[in-house]
């Protein structure tokens, strides 16, 4: 799997320019880094779709160790009788990337860094769709990553392991659950045979909305 | 039998299967821990292997894949429990049979630094835990490795702690890489370097995926090599392999012509599929394939095989330059890793790194530069250092095939480094000197690059791996022996057979126009049979001599390299909107113009004072791009070029005060950290840009900072502000730590803090003095601070 572009847009509103249109040397800056980038991002993502079991305090992952505790998970998942795990990386070729550019121009570093948050999430698009086409009897929810709302962080380490996502993708995580290599996206998908309701995604569910730099600026993050 | 009898006595070695996949099978759930049941269900353990014994595995894997003390954490027992018990269950097993047993060991389960936050140095502790707990062990297997680096922890510490044999396995996917990135090149040379048993390829893909790397692997190694292929490809829904029995037999049969030697089976095989591959293996012969491999030096991405001509960069090394003295002192990591960077864009193949510098620790600093070079650069690198502890620390550190500089002819000399080239599986320089000096004459430099040889094969190190340096004496006090150099190097090349290396900028020392004769020197040895010059690729010129040399004797196919660089348009920076006739430094820095700004700064500064040129047009102009930012007008993107353009003026400044003694523009001294747990330091380090554009003496402690390391600084350096930076909320806790501690120590200081997840009233909260909603903030307190 190869990635032909980056959503440049979406990395132009990351980069804290809304929906302006970069100048003339900004534009070339991004032009560059991504041509670079796209030389060393390797897409990858692993997915598994389980039974779930609703309880009062989180949602059970049957066949696996994995409690998805918290009120938020619970309303995500209301109403869906499956759900898929799936992890994304863009794999630390990408990491490698960013740290050279840190050693050699911070403007580039901090565009590059936007261009790979936008790529991973393409990623993620690859997955919703792929999961889409596999699963057509089911309508999905959109994803919820853990750390989202009340659904503790803690989890990351077991939810990676339910994967094998180490193995099969390289994903990994820190002492304090963060993800590694860094451009990566672990997340939860519904599955349910009824209708799923628009209003179950946003802001209101998200615990960076206090301190979120979309949302001081009458922004959204795209979710 | 042992391990290394069996290699010898049998034409094929056979494995196991998959371990996983049976257990799944009994019970095991997903995400479970299989290690646990070495203790809780034994008779499991034994009955997986004696189905693998019966199906005719010589070696079974014991349980221990993941038995290190990071995963096992969530079940309970330790390594000194699970590991024993799981070589227990498979002795039970064995019984009765020579089948052998393994101590499987698999990654750690989290990254390495730079892109992790484990060390290389808790790598090895963690890993030397599992050797000891598993001494009962026939041989030691680390399989299913992705990253060289983890791999040279594992190693370093089964050889310090064990004597048992080492297979080491690497899993590549379908582009010939592994998740890090490591060449099956890399892999080999490194592996081979450091002296383990058998190398080879298991899990991933198929067996008939995996042909194309493993007749890769097998042109770079001699030793044993040992293929473990999944059971084809896994389906994402099902995961159900889908490759047969037979057809892994069949395709297994395929990879035989290649060399291979150990043969067994990884996720989805179970034991029908090692019965199809003993059968098949059946009165058939190993095939034994012997490679001339090539001199070479790697690091994990990229080998370069001295095959041609390969500049290695000089620039790392402090001797005669000031502003690398002063960056040594200040502990600027970042000064070097950009004097890398710049060599690489030259045109560099390998960079030598010196830190040698009277006054400071050089074997910390060169740990640092050595692991921070190669978080960034894939060139591999020649460590520099007369001090052997330093070179053996540099050793260590390195991830790959590193080239030691230097061993002379000096007994004392060849018995403190050459152990250490063997040990750790580098690649040397020897100069030919002695006790007595650098001999005059071409001759007396062949017996003594003889006699390194000699010593290398001694210690076991190949002749491959010994790169002689005939010395280069200036024209200008010995022109009479300038061409005894010379000579020397085409005898040791045509009459030794051994790589040759030169520091080429010597030869003009005190001469006018050191340029011309540098190259035309650098021409004269090349002919001669130079393979190495160590030179300054940023002089066009010199790179320029070896691109044209290379074009001249044909090994630049079709001058496509020599065009690549001199044909057509030169590359141009974009140029500014609305363009000036002529641009004046104010202009230039809100354009983003680097290269004019710095050229109009070196101007200026022959009639301006140095701190003029700050106050009176660096920072207004920064002041300018900060308030249009402010106000929307300008977009962080924007301000950090005009930041990083500023930072290009400093950088002459600095420079020019250095050189003439004049007095320093720094306006204060500032801590920048992101946080214990944290590895997003993007944020910390734009603030660092602009607090750098203000003339503030910056000190980096990076990210992942433990609180200790804050105090410390502080104390030591006598820093009264300082900032600290978190961008997740699990490490927030982390700058509530480090802010506590700072109190608990009175250290005399303010706080600031920023970072995504912060605001202003949890700064207050934690008890920190300033929250700075982003760099131009930061910028703005740091000035409140130090009025200025």
């Amino acid at each position: 799997m190869k990635l032909e572009h980056i959503n440049v847009k979406e990395a132009v509103r990351y980069m804290g320019m809304g929906n302006n249109k970069p100048d003339e040397r900004t534009a070339l800056l991004i032009d560059e880094c991504e041509k670079e980038l796209l030389k060393v991002i390797e897409p990858k993502f692993v997915y598994r779709v389980f039974d779930v079991a609703h309880k009062e305090n989180g949602v059970e992952v049957i066949g696996t160790p994995l409690f998805l505790g918290g009120n938020d998970i619970c309303r995500h998942l209301e109403g869906c009788s499956k759900c898929v795990l799936f992890a994304a990386t863009i794999s630390s070729g990408v990491d490698r990337k960013l740290r050279a550019y840190e050693a050699e121009d911070m403007a580039k570093a901090m565009i590059a860094d936007c261009l790979a948050s936008a790529a991973v999430e393409q990623v993620c698009d690859i997955v919703d769709n792929t999961v889409k086409e596999k699963l057509s009897g089911y309508n999905q929810t959109w994803r919820f990553s853990p750390g989202y709302g009340d659904l503790p962080i803690s989890v990351q380490r077991v939810f990676l392991d339910v994967l094998n996502a180490q193995k099969f993708i390289g994903l990994n995580a820190t002492e304090n659950n963060i993800l590694t290599p860094r451009k990566s996206v672990t997340a939860i998908i519904g599955l349910s045979k009824n209708e799923i309701s628009k209003g179950r995604r946003g802001c209101a569910c998200c615990n960076m909305r206090e301190v979120c730099q979309f949302r001081k600026r009458g922004d959204h993050c795209g979710f | 039998m042992d391990f290394r009898t069996l290699l010898k006595t049998k034409e094929f070695v056979i494995l196991d299967g998959a371990m996983g996949t049976m257990l799944q099978a009994k019970g095991l759930e997903m995400g479970g821990t299989p290690e646990a049941l070495n203790i809780d269900k034994p008779d499991w353990l034994v009955d997986i292997h004696r189905q693998y014994i019966n199906a005719g595995s010589d070696i079974v894997y014991a349980n221990t894949f993941g038995a290190n003390r990071h995963k096992l954490e969530k079940c309970g027992y330790t390594v000194q429990q699970a590991i024993p018990a799981a070589i227990k269950n498979a002795r039970k097993a064995c019984e009765g049979t020579d089948t052998l047993v393994a101590l499987d060991i698999g990654p750690i389960g989290q990254l390495l630094e730079p892109t992790g936050t484990l060390t290389f140095e808790e790598a090895y502790d963690i890993y030397k835990e599992q050797i000891l707990a598993g001494a009962d062990a026939d041989l030691i297997v680390f399989e299913t490795m992705t990253d060289l680096y983890e791999l040279k922890a594992a190693v370093l510490a089964a050889k310090e702690h064990s004597d048992l044999p080492i297979v080491c396995t690497m899993t590549f996917e379908e582009n010939m890489r592994t998740f890090t990135g490591v060449a099956i090149s890399s892999m080999a040379l490194t592996l081979e370097g450091l002296g383990v048993d058998a190398i080879g390829v298991n899990c991933s893909l198929g067996p008939k995926e995996l042909y194309p790397v493993v007749e890769e692997l097998c042109k770079w190694t001699n030793l044993p090599v040992v293929v473990k292929p999944n059971a084809g490809l896994p389906d994402p829904v099902t995961n159900e392999y889908n490759c047969s029995p037979e057809d892994f037999a069949e395709f297994a049969e395929k990879l035989i012509p290649l060399g291979v030697k150990v043969l067994g089976g990884c996720c989805g095989t179970n034991p029908e599929y090692i019965k199809k591959l003993a059968e098949m293996l059946k009165g058939k012969k190993h095939v034994s394939v012997h490679n001339d491999i090539p001199a070479a030096c790697c690091s994990p991405t990229h080998t370069v095989v001295i095959d041609q001509p390969r500049i290695i960069g000089e620039r790392i090394n402090p001797t005669g330059k000031k502003r690398f003295k002063e960056a040594l002192l200040a502990n600027d990591i970042d000064y070097i890793l950009g004097q890398a960077i710049e060599q690489i864009h030259a045109g560099a193949d390998i960079l030598d790194v010196n830190v040698g510098l009277p006054g400071i620790d050089e074997k910390s600093m060169m740990v640092k530069a050595v692991k921070s070079l190669q978080g960034v650069v894939d060139v591999p690198l020649q460590v520099d250092s007369t001090i052997p502890e330093v070179l053996e620390a540099a050793l260590r550190a390195y991830n790959g095939k590193p080239i030691v500089n230097s061993v002379n002819a000096e007994d004392s000399s060849i018995e403190n480094v050459l152990p250490l080239v063997k040990k750790y599986g580098a690649a040397v320089v020897g100069l030919t000197l002695d006790e007595n000096g650098i001999p005059k004459s071409a001759d007396k430099r062949f017996e003594l690059a003889k006699k390194i040889l000699d010593k290398a094969l001694e210690y076991g190190i190949r002749k491959e791996d010994v790169y002689i340096d005939c010395l280069t004496l200036t024209a200008s006090a010995e022109q009479e022996n300038v061409m005894q150099t010379v000579n020397a190097v085409e005898r040791v090349k045509n009459e030794l057979g051994l790589k040759t290396v030169l520091g080429v900028s010597n030869i003009s020392f005190g001469l006018p126009s050191r340029e011309i004769v540098n190259h035309n020197f650098l021409m004269m040895a090349l002919t001669k049979g130079l393979d190495l010059p160590i030179m300054n690729p940023n002089i066009d010129s010199m790179t320029a001599t070896v691109r044209a040399y290379k074009l001249l004797t044909n090994i630049d196919k079709n001058s496509v390299d020599f065009i690549s660089h001199y044909g057509g348009e030169k590359k141009t920076a974009p140029a500014a909107t609305g363009a000036k006739a002529e641009i004046d430094l104010p202009y230039a820095i809100e354009n983003g113009l680097k290269k004019e700004a710095a050229d109009l700064t070196a101007k200026l500064l022959q009639e301006t004072e140095a701190m003029n040129i700050v106050n009176d047009m660096l920072i207004p102009a920064l002041d300018k791009a900060g308030a249009e930012f402010e106000k929307g007008k300008l977009f962080l993107p924007q301000l950090i070029q005009t930041a990083g353009t500023a930072q290009a003026c400093f950088e002459v400044i600095k420079n020019y005060i250095l050189s003439t003694g004049e007095k320093s523009v720094s306006k204060g001294k500032i801590i920048l950290a992101t946080v214990k747990g944290d590895i997003h330091d993007i944020g910390k380090n734009i603030v660092k840009v602009l607090l750098e554009n203000y003339g503030y003496d910056v000190i980096d402690l990076g990210k992942d900072v433990d609180y200790q390391t804050v105090v410390d600084c502080a104390i030591e350096n006598d820093v009264h502000l300082i900032g600290l930076s978190a961008l997740m909320t699990t490490t927030l806790v982390s700058m509530e730590n480090t802010v506590k501690l700072l109190r608990e120590n009175n250290v005399d200081c303010k706080i600031i803090v920023g970072g995504a997840v912060v605001t202003a009233d949890y700064a207050e909260q934690i008890g920190a003095d300033y929250y700075a909603k982003d760099a131009k903030e930061s910028v703005d307190i740091a000035r409140k601070f130090f009025g200025n």
